[in-house]
């Protein structure tokens, strides 16, 4: 008798709790349904020859979906002390052609770019990324006069060939603020500035590079301002096919030589296989002679894991190219040199040993994580 | 001690009847009160979530003024400033012509830029095919799975929306499930591109979302340019709690009420279960029981009722508040624009308050009974004397004892001006005070009656009266208090009402109103394109066209409404609490730049002579040269020249626009042909009566939930009443029957009870009507003008008397029916052998 109250209040309490249980909704991720997606006008394929024009072609390409310009280059400090740095912006397009909106903000253009600095010195690699929409003042490309910004990461050329830039960019306490002068004409990768990525026609990019500038300026490292020199690359690649079906990822080198030449190669990777290779070698004279998979062996002659990302990269190559009495030997300046972004990937510089010295710039993309969802 | 315990028990469960009247009055006391405090809780707990889940995790926000703030703003702090943090906002109320013309949030976001402030939108990205039109598509929206489920939305449907004075179609792209921030609140949610679109906000942003350590956040605030401020997330979280906490303290102090007069009954049922055992405590004290035994003996009898009574008032009170919160949050959704109201779950906390309330109510009701019982002296089981010998004496104390109570409640509701609770308090005191001259009411309606009646049966009634007071006193003080509330809060509704109609036809002046479906009342946020007032003053019948634009601006004391009107129409005087000289003078002031506020404002900030606002062009000073009655927002509203507006913020849209008809032109038919002429637009065109009655709709959905407070009281009361009479009739069986052997028929003993129980309930209600009516007074000081700022005229009316009147008065007839029907079966001999 003395306890049935008790039970009561019991009861009354735990009746109550377990509505309560009831109503709290049961923890779920977030996820998007979505309603199918209608066809919408396609993007152009790379597959005629392109025409280039400096004053057109730096610029962007709005017809094609993924476009990128690449600056990476190797510098010296006064003291000696060896740096890479790497400035990239991407464009991505949602639809064909440029949208016209009201609102200022209104863009089927995205805008991302990865900022990196290796210091040898420190032993130490960073990188930044960032992401916008493509509307003035936040980010954006155009050909004549040649410039490609997201918000204050900025390339702009100081001429009208775009041979003659400015590149900068700051985060946090990394800044850098270089003058690049082309000492090559651009080149392209392929006739027609075509690049095949896969085995159908259209798995092509339109690409070329400026594989030598010759780089001064200033970077700030942890407060330190360091004056620079140096050589830098250009890349700049456009089209609507980036990755074939099956590519997960690719190897890419790009090499400058002690003896006046540049080589580029490149290797797009299946799961466990090479889908397709090749490259260009420019010689002394500026002339390009485009390789395929059967004129270079690349071998791997270590590899590096990373303890943060999980990702298991080739470290240290050996390029052999017998048709151009080259053989060479490829270290990173540094194992780590991974870029734990968004897009986890491996870009750092690298020294060249072997038939010649030389230094340059290896990217490894795919060890992570298929690039599939990404180009 | 035990055996002591069980003994006690045992007495309950042997008068179930009156056990369970008192369960169950507690237990709608308990009810009433946690339906309150879920029903607030959950209405805080909502804004609080929305307030969250919009802000994400924000810590400042940079705001401007009505018409928001330049884009190049927000370009200056991200590329500028190199503030990563940085996210830009468009925010806007959007109106559904498909549904009633509910109204529903737009978010516009910069999915690039929210990184730092959400991780819940990663779905929302920007690189899967499908998502792209959200980003490239204009008027694409995502939808919240509550609002997809709450219109049976999917996506890929089309669902047609209303901005301002524009309709379009919005595409819903997708619905986010899951659990996210964003996922309990309705909304659409879009690029910022679409959203400035959709909302007319081209190169404006509603605000930008900051990350900031407060270093930063001082350096960037001293920093910002003119008509632009930097604010903390949590002052808004903080000014919604202030908004509504006058509200949600009302409410509360009303549930408690009904709590008040659940422990009145417990104080009833153990004074009584006391009396009646008197000859039984006396013979355990002679047998040697102690008298600290006794009183824990009652007190752990009050605790079982009081236990049983809160542990069902707390169930009960969970579904009870169910339609408490639909009507809190109507409230607050119709006064304060803050939408989305959640249910709460009932916390084990709550539940803990609504119990150790219940429990404490019970114990303190029954402490002055468990006392007395402990006083109980064993000589008194031989004199088998009822305790109703110290009637005299006693009517005196508690009479004096209660005229001590109001009067402590008259001072301290004088000294308590600017406390809520203490003002609550102080009536409470005041209410029972009140309450407790039941008995010496009795006694003199007891003699009234004699006095005007011969006949027999109500003498015997009115003899009988008083000298039972002890034991009907607490029920009686009860009833007295339910009705008093009931009178008091339905006079203060009554007149409230009555001063806003008032109000409402000296303000609406204009024949035909145009506005925004999603934007009725003084809702801030419809801006309207200022071309609609020619266009409007263009047509056929248009005596007259007043544009209004009511907007939220920050002040010296935080943000507030203001009105800019047509300068043109003098106010009149009527309108003005105080001004500096006539309305004509006040008004060309007004012209002339100045201002005037409302009460509410003034009496709640104690503004001066003049008024800071934040304009476009920086901080500037208004003087004040008026305080006006406005009953629309308890906020206080801001009343300017749209002239003097328009030199200030750079803000040319409009809110409402008011159209007078020329001379023999009916309203009706103007409203047709500016309906025609508006096609297209989604603009409502209401006349002056439908306006008027919108208003007094919102008026009266405000205070369904006071009504619905003031019924339970009574309910409450009813039981109570049932109960004590139930228990006074029985126990008076031995005394019926000595009647009956006298010669009393059963129809006169029937007709002598139910004259003593329609005594009790008479005094009941005439004691009620003084009190309701000083009551009332109190209600509209403390609710009206100490809470919110209004001034209201006491109206006074017959029909809350007179209910209270039947209410009391059948409540204590229909408590007699079943005592009597009960008597009817006790044979005479059972009756006198009893005992």
């Amino acid at each position: 008798m003395r306890r049935l109250p008790l039970a009561l209040v019991a009861i009354g309490l735990g009746g109550t709790t377990l509505l309560s249980g009831c109503a709290s909704a049961a923890e779920a991720p977030p996820s998007l349904s979505l309603a199918p997606g209608a066809p919408g006008p396609a993007f152009k394929e790379a597959v005629e020859p392109l025409e280039f024009s400096a004053q057109v072609d730096h610029g962007p390409h709005f017809d094609f979906q993924t476009e990128w310009w690449y600056y990476t280059g190797n510098l010296e400090s006064e003291a000696g002390n060896r740096y890479g740095y790497q400035l990239t912006l991407f464009r991505r397009g949602l639809s064909p052609g440029l949208a016209q909106r009201r609102s200022n903000f209104g863009s089927n253009q995205i805008y991302f770019a990865h900022l990196a600095l290796t210091d040898a010195s420190l032993g130490e690699h960073r990188a930044f990324e960032r992401f916008s929409r493509g509307v003035e003042g936040l980010a954006g490309a155009s050909a004549d006069p040649y410039q490609v910004y997201l918000e204050d990461w900025s390339v702009a050329a100081l001429d009208s060939t775009g041979s003659t830039l400015r590149l900068r960019a700051r985060e946090q306490d990394v800044s850098l603020d270089l003058h690049l002068q082309a000492e090559r004409a651009p080149v392209m990768h392929g006739p027609g500035g075509l690049s095949l990525k896969g085995v159908n026609p259209t798995d092509a990019t339109y690409y070329y590079s400026i594989p030598a500038l010759s780089t001064d300026g200033t970077l700030w490292v942890r407060g330190e301002q360091l004056f620079v020199h140096g050589s830098s690359w250009f890349d700049h690649e456009w089209g609507s096919s980036v990755m074939p079906l099956g590519a997960v990822g690719w190897d890419w080198f790009g090499l400058q030589l002690d003896d006046g030449r540049e080589l580029m190669l490149y290797q797009i990777r299946t799961l466990d296989d090479v889908l397709i290779s090749g490259g260009t070698i420019i010689e002394q004279d500026g002339r390009a002679i485009w390789l395929s998979e059967a004129d270079f062996e690349i071998e791997t002659l270590s590899t590096w894991s990373s303890r943060l990302s999980g990702s298991k990269y080739p470290s240290g190559w050996r390029i052999g190219l017998p048709g151009e009495q080259l053989e060479l030997e490829l270290q990173p300046l540094l194992a780590d040199q991974e870029n734990r972004l968004t897009i986890v990937y491996w870009e750092g510089a690298v020294t060249v040993a072997g038939s010649v010295g030389g230094r340059g710039y290896v990217e490894l993309t795919g060890y992570q994580a298929s690039l599939q969802p990404w180009f | 001690m035990r055996a002591l315990i069980r003994a006690g028990l045992r007495d309950l469960t042997r008068r179930p009847i009156q056990s369970a009247l008192v369960v169950l009055s507690l237990a709608l006391g308990v009810a009433v009160v946690v339906a309150i405090d879920l029903a607030n809780v959950s209405a805080q707990h909502g804004f609080e979530l929305s307030a969250q889940s919009v802000a994400g995790a924000a810590t400042h926000r940079v705001v401007g003024g009505p018409a928001g703030i330049p884009e190049a703003v927000y370009l200056q702090l991200r590329v500028g400033h190199g503030l990563r943090a940085a996210a830009p906002v468009v925010e806007g109320i959007a109106a559904l012509p498909e549904s009633n013309q509910r109204p529903v949030r737009v978010l516009g976001l910069d999915l690039f830029a929210e990184g730092p402030f959400r991780t819940d939108l990663e779905p929302l990205s920007a690189f899967r095919p499908e998502f792209a039109p959200f980003f490239s598509q204009p008027a694409t929206a995502v939808i919240t799975q509550q609002f997809s489920e709450s219109l049976g939305l999917l996506p890929g449907d089309r669902l047609p929306v209303q901005t301002g004075d524009r309709l379009s179609t919005v595409n819903i792209l997708g619905v986010l499930t899951g659990d996210t921030a964003l996922g309990s609140t309705e909304l659409l949610l879009m690029d910022i591109a679409g959203a400035q679109e959709l909302l007319g906000m081209i190169g404006r942003l509603s605000r930008i979302d900051l990350i900031l350590d407060p270093a930063s956040a001082a350096e960037l605030a001293a920093e910002l340019p003119a008509g632009v401020r930097l604010e903390s997330a949590g002052e808004q979280i903080e000014v919604a709690n202030q908004l509504t906490a006058a509200f949600r303290t009302n409410l509360t102090a009303l549930s408690l009420l009904a709590l008040v007069v659940g422990s009145f009954l417990i104080y009833n049922t153990m004074t009584f279960s006391v009396l009646r055992r008197r000859p039984v405590l006396g013979t355990l004290r002679a047998i040697g029981s102690t008298g600290d035994q006794i009183l824990r003996m009652v007190l752990i009898e009050a605790a079982v009722l009081a236990l049983l009574g809160s542990a069902i008032g707390v169930g009960l009170g969970f579904v009870m508040a169910r339609g408490a919160v639909g009507l809190v949050s109507q409230t607050i959704h119709d006064f304060y624009f803050l939408a989305s109201v959640q249910d709460a779950p009932l916390s084990p906390g709550l539940a803990a308050k609504g119990v150790s309330l219940g429990l404490g109510a019970g114990l303190l009701a029954a402490l002055a009974p468990a006392i007395e019982a402990s006083r109980v002296r064993p000589v008194e089981v031989l004199r088998r004397s009822s305790s109703e010998a110290g009637v005299a004496r006693r009517l005196l104390t508690l009479s004096a004892s209660g005229v001590g109570l109001a009067t402590v409640g008259a001072v301290g509701f004088q000294l308590s001006r600017r406390s809520l609770i203490g003002s609550f308090i102080a009536m409470l005191a005041i209410l029972v005070g009140i309450a407790l001259l039941a008995p010496l009411a009795t006694r003199a309606v007891a003699l009234a009656a004699r006095a005007a009646r011969r006949d027999p049966i109500i003498r015997i009634a009115a003899g009988s009266l008083p000298r039972h007071s002890s034991r009907t006193a607490p029920a009686l003080a009860a009833l007295t208090v339910a009705l008093a509330v009931a009178v008091g809060v339905t006079l203060m509704i009554a007149s409230f009402r009555s001063t806003v109609e008032n109000w409402l036809s000296l303000t609406l002046r204009s024949d035909l109103y145009v506005g925004s479906p999603a934007t009725t009342g003084t809702r801030p946020m419809a801006s309207l394109s200022p071309d609609l007032e020619p266009r409007l003053a263009g047509i056929p019948g248009v005596k007259d066209v007043e544009a209004i634009r009511a907007v939220l601006v920050e002040s010296e004391f935080g943000e507030i409404p203001l009105s800019a009107v047509d300068p043109r129409r003098v106010r009149d005087a009527e309108l003005y609490r105080l001004a500096q000289g006539s309305a004509a003078e006040v008004w060309e002031q007004v012209r002339a730049g100045s201002v005037v506020v409302s009460e509410s404002l003034a009496s709640r900030n104690r503004v001066g002579s003049s008024i800071e606002l934040s304009t476009d062009l920086g901080v500037k000073k208004f003087p004040v040269v008026g305080i006006f009655y406005d009953y629309s927002t308890d906020r206080g509203t801001v009343l300017m020249s749209r002239a003097v507006y328009l030199d200030y913020w750079n803000d040319p849209a409009i809110s409402s626009l008011g159209l007078s008809a020329q001379a023999g032109v009916e309203p009706a038919e103007l409203a047709e042909r500016v309906r025609a002429a508006l096609d297209g637009t989604g603009l409502e065109v209401r006349i002056n009566s439908q306006v008027r009655a919108q208003a007094l709709a919102i008026f009266d959905r405000t205070f369904a939930i006071t009504a619905a407070l003031r019924l339970l009281a009574v309910v409450v009361a009813f039981f109570g009443v049932l109960g004590a009479l139930l228990a006074l009739l029985l126990e008076r069986s031995r005394e019926f029957a000595t009647l009956s052997a006298l010669g009393l028929t059963p129809e006169g003993l029937r007709r002598l009870v139910f004259t003593e129980s329609g005594l009790m309930g008479l005094t009941a209600s005439l004691l009620a009507m003084p009190t309701g009516l000083i009551l009332a007074v109190l209600l509209i000081e403390v609710i009206d003008a100490r809470s919110f700022g209004w001034t209201i005229q006491l109206e006074l009316h017959w029909l809350p008397f007179a209910q209270a009147l039947i209410v009391g008065v059948g409540a204590s007839l229909a408590a007699a029916i079943y005592p009597t029907a009960r008597m009817k079966r006790l044979s005479l001999a059972q009756a006198l052998t009893q005992e």
